[in-house]
């Protein structure tokens, strides 16, 4: 009987010398395939981060005029956008605060305070509201000229775009990497049916089928690539993790650690399966379709 | 049980090696296959193995025509046939006994009945104390006993055997011929192939002649008279 996880008695595939590397090359494959995976799915993440953080705020920026009194301005805007209808909370950001909030780009708050900066209100939206923005921002420059109200819309939209295609490169190296893995599965078990070509012609005169022997083939060459999947998606999971750790020392905003949802784990975790599901498949179509050209 | 019309067997665009055998083997009847080398033995044993088909004429074995056999019903005939190698082809990484219970194991037989049945024959063929010996520290005529019960231990309907006892001594041989007769009394067409005179003279079964991809019939006496005068 031939078990899974047991040798192929008659055919000895596990002696073969070409095959021997063959888990190093699926845990390499693996390996890239996670990190392409956890790309995808962190990029989600973030995406859906940036238009939850986004879409809740707006930013009313006042652009600076010498002699002019910008605070004056600012309660002027800022009780014009209370009247409006699904604005939730209307927030003037102090000299003090524009300052620090530069701080980290620009050094000290003391000198940044001298600059001539354009003063800022930040705007939350009620949730579920639908405040007309363009309306809104049209009317805002009319009653304070020099007002401009940013949605960030424009600027979440490129960064959606730019996001989306790293996703979509990561899904084409997926697809490579499945396909450099059939082709080199695809190899080593046309080199297996050539070294043992003499032991299964004698299998096939004393009336094993088809079946017994690619049986041997399939389960030899499952066993290899999980051997190479498991480590290669362990040390994929690692890497996701030393590179959580630096993106978090960064403390940018902008760029978040790389971090899984619930169904990245679950892709992350089909991964080894899936490898060992298409070696058995593509093995067994290489043996069978070899076998039916013998007698 | 097997019947040739007209057959013929090529490989691949090669000549013909085979041209228009007509044979009849009735089922349990003994047969010895002679012709000098490169007459074609080889071809018609591959063609009696299942192991090729044809190029033309008809070939029926078991009451079905090979030429019309699926795929999936090869390996089912296959192990109603006996075939011992010239070269043993023996799985070298298998023990003595691993060997001989190969077609039982395919077959999905019983491992308590195919230790029993596997034991019985080797202790007969007299390699009771080589049971475990793998085939490479086995000398010739061992591995040649080994590749006979392999060929005999599924009691096949018919047996084919190419020069059995050419590399042993006489008397294991001969004990060895006695084992084919005993499976032919029981109903086992058995074909073998041989350049050994002696065994026809001893034996007195029907003679297949194969001369330049040709095959001649005739009895055991007709075909000894005729060797002798070729050779005088």
């Amino acid at each position: 009987m031939i078990s899974f996880l047991g040798k192929s008695p008659e055919l000895q595939l596990e002696k073969d010398a070409s095959s021997r590397y063959l888990p190093i090359v699926i845990a390499a494959m693996v390996f890239l395939a996670s990190l392409a995976l956890i790309g995808l799915f962190s990029l989600h993440s973030a995406v859906q981060s940036w238009s939850s953080a986004v879409s809740g705020n707006l930013t009313v920026e006042i652009a600076y005029e010498d002699g002019v009194d910008l605070d004056k301005k600012m309660a002027k805007a800022a009780k014009f956008l209370k009247k409006f209808p699904g604005i939730e909370e209307v927030n003037p950001l102090s000299i003090d605060e524009a300052a620090r909030l530069l701080e980290p780009y620009l050094g000290r708050a003391d000198i940044i305070k001298q600059l001539p900066l354009p003063r800022l209100i930040e705007v939350t939206i009620s949730e579920g509201s639908s405040v007309d923005l363009l309306a809104t921002a049209k009317k805002l420059s009319t009653e304070v000229p020099g007002a401009i109200l940013n949605t960030h819309r424009p600027w979440l939209d490129k960064m959606i775009l730019l996001a989306r295609s790293v996703q979509f490169l990561a899904a084409a190296i997926m697809l490579l990497v499945g396909v450099v893995t059939v082709i080199i599965i695809v190899f080593a078990a046309r080199t297996g049916m050539v070294m043992h070509q003499a032991i299964i012609e004698v299998l096939h005169l004393i009336g094993a089928r088809d079946n017994y022997i690619a049986q041997q083939f399939q389960n030899y060459f499952a066993r290899l690539c999980l051997i190479g999947a498991i480590p290669g998606s362990v040390i994929a999971i690692l890497t996701m993790q030393l590179l959580s750790l630096l993106a978090g020392r960064l403390e940018a905003g902008l760029i978040s650690a790389p971090t899984l949802i619930l169904e990245g784990w679950i892709a992350l975790a089909m991964v080894p399966i899936l490898v060992v599901l298409l070696t058995t498949v593509t093995v067994r179509w290489i043996v069978m379709g070899s076998l039916k050209r013998m007698m | 049980m097997v019947r040739f019309e007209n057959v013929g067997m090529r490989y691949g665009m090669g000549p013909e090696v085979l041209r228009d055998i007509n044979m009849h083997l009735k089922p349990g009847s003994f047969h010895f296959l002679t012709g000098p080398t490169g007459a074609g033995k080889s071809s018609l044993l591959k063609l009696l193995a299942l192991s090729h088909r044809p190029s033309r004429g008809l070939l029926t074995l078991f009451g079905q025509e090979v030429s019309k056999l699926q795929r999936e019903d090869l390996p089912s005939f296959r192990r109603k046939i006996g075939v011992v190698f010239q070269e043993f082809r023996l799985l070298n990484h298998l023990s003595a006994l691993d060997n001989v219970a190969l077609p039982l194991r395919i077959s999905g037989a019983d491992e308590d009945q195919i230790h029993t049945n596997v034991t019985e024959l080797l202790r007969w063929v007299g390699l009771g104390e080589q049971m475990f010996a793998k085939p490479p520290t086995l000398s010739g005529g061992e591995k040649q006993r080994v590749a006979i019960a392999r060929a005999v231990i599924n009691r096949p309907q018919l047996l084919i055997a190419d020069e059995p006892t050419g590399s042993m001594d006489p008397e294991m041989g001969l004990r060895l011929m006695h084992l084919f007769q005993e499976l032919n009394k029981l109903g086992t067409t058995v074909v073998i192939a041989t350049h050994d005179i002696e065994l026809i003279r001893r034996f007195s079964s029907p003679v297949m002649f194969l001369q330049e991809g040709t095959l001649h019939h005739s009895g055991a006496e007709e075909y000894l008279k005729r060797h002798r005068r070729s050779k005088v």
